[in-house]
């Protein structure tokens, strides 16, 4: 039906499109209705398995929810203002910006090292960059695994190697996963090796679509390698540079699965994320309203950092 | 800059060495977890938690690959993680593409940007806070444990990303093939199928990689959404690691196989990959 509305619209005439029938058109070929047809089943797919989840965090933030869904009683915003005094909440959002910062910084500067090494154009470095991307598709889940069987105290590789090249006297001289002061920077490493490939990539294409005049000119001026780093290749890619940025503060501050498999947010919750905290509450402790709360809190300040940038991105 | 050869001057071979030198820290840093797993995964069970590891196996065994199917339904939990990804990626591809082409065409309405936003702030939204409310909607249907349902989670939950994606596809394709199918004669329905879908194949390649690995990747929807009939290979490979048992050596073996593909595939489909993360990103 919109198809031939479409038809009659675009080939009665040669010029300017005339709606007919009060029918508004959204662009030269778009209709309202085709729009909403063509959202619409990828739009039911969104609302059944994410608006009406979180719809139901709303909801239920504002309930004393009983174990197992049976009886609730509404108490207003007691859930937030629980969330915002609770020691553990505040705990867990300070780990989660330590680990935010922490991670995607040491991202951001290793990432761009290896960009600006690895766009040189010498012989076998095409493969060397191959080979750093390869972590890049690997589950989180895996990098979890994988550093927590690395960095175990009792059959870890990680501290034979340090104890080989005579920085620690005994395998088990630093607990990687079990002192509460280690446990948080374990898993950063864990979340550094699998990311910075992405960052790495982000910054390649950045530099590559840099024209080479640019270079061509510097060296005229006499420009050293450093300046040409921090003079010509940094600002030229601060748009990716952002773009990258934001998408890593976003899925580092949701980071799951690795603290999962390494440390379950232990020892003591030292490296408790929200995330974590939050699937806690909601899975074993059953306390939903709470825990809905909390969750209310941490996707509106995700939200909010999202609309911002991307207010910022359009503008320039 | 970065093109000169070797031997124009000191300095500059002196730069050129230290790059190499980098290049190569770095990739024996990147590369070191991966080798070590696998390495680990051809040890004998015993070796694979020696309290003395070595780098490469002291002798060669696929006890533990042999362990990994003995022990656990592995072949089938593979099964179900490839079905799950490939079944939530046809439907992602199909759904996601129609709504983003919409949307990429009337992208000056209000409305279209309403729904550009409502898409970019669902797609912010974190798995595990979510996947509790998910599974208890899932629980409430009777479809716990049902492959068919967890493609389904997953076509929902990855659509955002899908769409974010392909609308800044569909953007670059020029708006004057529409204008021609439509003086033609066709609908937006033709032509989106005959015109404008053949030429955003590349695009859908790159965009079907990310979704594949997004679900096949997935651990912690698998976890609380299926029990055994359709549990994902992380879900195994999490069990390998509980309080009870920490069975190492299949875990090894049964990671390595689960990674693997992944690796290789991402050799091969670089210039996808580049591309579809540019897309994701810079253009949004």
């Amino acid at each position: 039906m919109a198809g031939k509305a479409a038809i009659k619209i675009n080939g009665a005439h040669t010029g300017i499109a005339k709606p007919r029938k009060k029918r508004r058109m959204l662009s030269s070929t778009f209709d309202r209705k085709s729009l909403m047809l063509f959202f619409l089943p990828a739009g039911l797919f969104m609302a059944a398995f994410l608006l009406f989840p979180l719809l139901k965090l709303v909801y239920d933030s504002f309930f004393d929810v009983g174990d197992n869904y049976d009886g609730r009683t509404f108490v207003g915003l007691k859930n937030y203002i629980k969330a915002f005094t609770s020691q553990q909440f505040q705990a867990d959002s300070w780990h989660t910006v330590v680990y935010v910062i922490v991670a995607v910084g040491v991202e951001t500067v290793l990432g761009l090292a290896l960009a600006v090494i690895l766009t040189n154009k010498y012989k076998g470095f095409k493969a060397i960059r191959t080979f750093i991307l390869s972590p890049l598709m690997i589950a989180p889940l895996v990098a979890g695994l994988v550093w927590k069987f690395m960095l175990s105290s009792q059959f870890g590789v990680v501290n034979v190697l340090l104890m080989k090249i005579g920085l620690i006297h005994s395998t088990d001289s630093i607990l990687w996963l079990s002192d509460s002061r280690l446990a948080l920077i374990s898993c950063i490493i864990a979340d550094v090796w699998l990311t910075t490939p992405f960052m790495m990539l982000m910054f390649l294409a950045g530099i590559q679509s840099i024209p080479d005049s640019l270079y061509e000119s510097a060296s005229v001026e006499g420009a050293n390698k450093w300046q040409i780093i921090t003079k010509i290749i940094i600002p030229n890619i601060s748009g990716v540079l952002f773009s990258a940025l934001v998408i890593r503060v976003i899925d580092a501050a949701r980071t799951f699965d690795i603290i999962w498999a390494m440390t379950q947010g232990g020892p003591q919750g030292s490296s408790e994320l929200l995330s974590v905290h939050i699937y806690k509450m909601l899975q074993r402790y059953g306390d939903v309203g709470y825990a809905s709360a909390m969750a209310v809190i941490f996707i509106i300040v995700l939200i909010a950092i999202t609309l911002i940038t991307q207010l910022r991105q359009k503008r320039r | 800059m970065f093109n000169e050869k070797f031997g124009r001057n000191r300095r500059d071979n002196v730069w050129i060495i230290i790059m190499y030198a980098l290049a190569v820290v770095f990739l024996l840093g990147f590369i070191f977890p991966y080798l070590y797993m696998l390495f680990s995964s051809f040890k004998p069970s015993a070796d694979v938690i020696s309290v003395h590891p070595t780098f490469f196996p002291k002798s060669w065994s696929i006890e533990n690959y042999l362990k990994v199917f003995q022990t656990s339904d592995i072949g089938k939990f593979f099964a179900n993680s490839f079905i799950a990804a490939a079944v939530s990626t046809i439907i992602c591809l199909l759904l996601g593409s129609l709504a983003s082409y919409a949307i990429s065409r009337t992208s000056l309405s209000k409305f279209s940007n309403f729904l550009l936003i409502l898409v970019l702030c669902l797609k912010m939204i974190p798995v595990s806070s979510i996947v509790v409310p998910i599974y208890s909607l899932v629980q409430q249907f009777g479809f716990y444990d049902y492959l068919p349902v967890l493609c389904i989670v997953y076509a929902g939950v990855n659509m955002p990303f899908v769409l974010w994606m392909m609308i800044s596809f569909f953007k670059d394709v020029p708006r004057d093939l529409d204008e021609a199918a439509a003086v033609d004669g066709a609908g937006p329905f033709t032509a989106f199928f005959k015109v404008i879908l053949p030429v955003v194949t590349p695009s859908l390649i790159s965009t079907g990689i990310f979704t594949f690995l997004l679900s096949w990747n997935d651990f912690l929807i698998a976890l609380l959404l299926t029990s055994s009939e359709a549990k994902t290979v992380p879900v195994a490979l999490s069990e390998f690691l509980t309080s009870y048992s920490l069975d190492l050596g299949p875990m090894t073996g049964a990671a390595v196989l689960f990674s693997f593909p992944v690796i290789i595939l991402s050799f091969f489909l670089q210039r996808y990959l580049v591309s579809g993360m540019l897309a994701g990103s810079v253009k949004g």
